[in-house]
């Protein structure tokens, strides 16, 4: 991979948090290069430090040790260049759908005709045209991502970074917007990275997986998953890789 | 229960769900309750005892004091208008000073930190008792006034600073995500989240500011006023003019309140909430 197609470089990354003796080692020693356009999932046994490794990137959580560059920039903070969908989704219960997917246009103070056209192209993109005055108690929860994902994108950052986006969601649901996820991916060719617990999940969508280790979480292992789109579940090979990166999983949780 | 009468609003619904034993006890209730009044009344100046009027007694001393009031010597709307004159003053002092202060306690504990002790000090002195003291200093018109202000502050502060504590972490982090500034993150999350709180706060302060201006006018004010009504009939021994006047100040109380719960409500759904 040539460095000026890396949209997203970690290296020698640490984070503690401090503790009553001493300090917590939550991530050490974690490197992850991300193309543009990628696709990957992180994929962990919980409390490996997933979910804060997303939040560093996002610059909500500050790093200890190391660097973290997006398109050649250290991160200092949170900043648009970087869309977050929430597992929770996060909506803003007093703004209708459009105003939502407005959010950070209006921040930017982007005049609101110009606001309108981007939202709605957004709400349109995520399937939601016809929902644009309905209030976040009106939509399920399926509907509810699908606007927290229209948000993030209406921002075009360069990356879209996704914290369990579908944990919330029931199973039938969460397999729909997988492929919707896909199809938004494809038509926006954002690079995205994704944390799961599911290797259903990422097997399913990513390009490639980075499987974690427990506490300390580093990069333990990396799969190129070359299956074609759309992936069939029930396919020999996706059911072997499942296999394989689950008995990975399995090796850390037993200790051996 | 079936889902559509749930989603009824106001009193159709209420007396939708409510069997016919429960709708009659409903009706009856006031009626009988004036009924009892009226044989205690009776009663009572049989035994030589004159200070309850009957409902009648009081009705017409309402309808006598509408034209000319002769404890107060004006008309009732004028005593009317000169609470709710108050009480609007009063009450919009206090929001003014409470909202603001509320919500940059919330929002900073430094400043938290050092308006704590002063307001932990005050809160606990009833609005009433500053009565005298805001009498004497700041007189008749202005004394009851702030003595409203007191009221109505407390509750609403408490109310605002709660609302901005409340405000989901979660949303502070997508605001941040979407590049507010600390500035955007406290007028575009913190504030919005906060109104139905600062609402919630108002209709306390409705009912508490009503017992105050009450209170004070007990003591004396400018112009009249329907506590000055109450006072004043007991002084001079007109005590159905002393019952008018508290059957005024109850009716205003709930014109106050409902008035306040429809804001309440109006705000809500403009919001998207309800």
């Amino acid at each position: 991979m040539d460095g000026h197609d890396v949209i997203l470089s970690i290296k020698n990354l640490k984070k503690t948090f401090p503790k009553d003796d001493g300090a917590m080692v939550a991530i050490e020693n974690f490197n992850l290069d991300v193309k543009n356009g990628d696709f990957v999932c992180i994929l962990g046994p919980s409390g490996c430090g997933k979910t804060t490794l997303l939040r560093m990137v996002a610059g909500l959580e500050p790093l200890t040790s190391g660097s973290m560059k997006v398109k050649g920039e250290d991160i200092e903070g949170p900043g648009s260049d970087r869309g977050m969908v929430f597992q929770e989704f996060g909506l803003f219960p007093w703004r209708n759908v459009k105003k939502n997917v407005e959010f950070g246009l209006e921040l930017k103070g982007i005049p609101s005709e110009k606001r309108a056209e981007i939202s709605q192209k957004y709400v349109e993109l995520v399937g939601l045209k016809g929902f644009e005055r309905s209030y976040p108690k009106e939509l399920s929860g399926g509907m509810k991502q699908r606007v927290g994902i229209a948000r993030a994108l209406a921002n075009d950052p360069a990356v879209l970074l996704m914290d369990e986006p579908f944990g919330a969601l029931d199973a039938q649901t969460r397999n729909q917007m997988q492929m919707e996820l896909l199809r938004i991916w494809k038509e926006t060719k954002k690079t995205v990275l994704f944390v799961t617990h599911s290797v259903d999940e990422a097997v399913f969508l990513a390009d490639r997986i980075v499987v974690m280790t427990s506490r300390p979480g580093t990069v333990k292992n990396l799969w190129n998953i070359d299956l074609p789109r759309p992936r069939d579940r029930a396919s020999s090979e996706f059911i072997a890789l499942r296999k394989n990166i689950l008995d990975e999983l399995e090796v850390q949780k037993t200790g051996a | 229960m079936n889902y559509s009468s749930e989603t009824k609003s106001g009193l159709r619904a209420y007396l939708a769900r409510s069997d016919p034993l429960r709708i009659g006890l409903m009706v009856s209730s006031l009626p009988l309750f004036i009924a009892g009044w009226w044989l205690l009344s009776i009663y009572l100046q049989g035994q030589n005892f004159y200070y309850l009027p009957t409902p009648l007694e009081v009705w017409n001393a309402l309808v006598a004091s509408w034209e000319w009031d002769p404890v107060t010597h004006q008309p009732l709307l004028a005593n009317i208008n000169a609470s709710l004159g108050r009480f609007a003053l009063g009450f919009v002092i206090a929001i003014v000073i409470a909202v603001p202060l509320g919500l940059l306690i919330g929002y900073s504990y430094l400043i938290d930190a050092f308006s704590k002790p002063i307001i932990e000090v005050l809160r606990p002195v009833p609005p009433i008792a500053w009565v005298p003291f805001l009498l004497l200093s700041l007189g008749l018109f202005w004394g009851p006034v702030i003595t409203i202000f007191i009221g109505v502050f407390f509750p609403v502060l408490s109310n605002v600073i709660f609302g901005v504590r409340s405000v989901d972490p979660l949303l502070i982090d997508v605001a941040k995500t979407q590049g507010a500034s600390n500035r955007q993150v406290f007028t575009k999350v913190i504030f919005p989240f906060s109104i139905p709180f600062i609402m919630a706060g108002l209709k306390i302060g409705v009912g508490i500011g009503w017992m105050c201006i009450v209170a004070a006018e007990l003591f004396a004010a400018q112009g009249g006023g329907v506590g000055v009504l109450i006072t004043a009939g007991q002084t001079i021994g007109r005590y159905d003019i002393m019952f008018a006047g508290m059957v005024v100040v109850g009716l205003l109380g709930i014109v106050t309140l409902t008035v306040s719960e429809y804001l309440e409500k109006r705000v809500k759904i403009w919001m998207g909430m309800m």
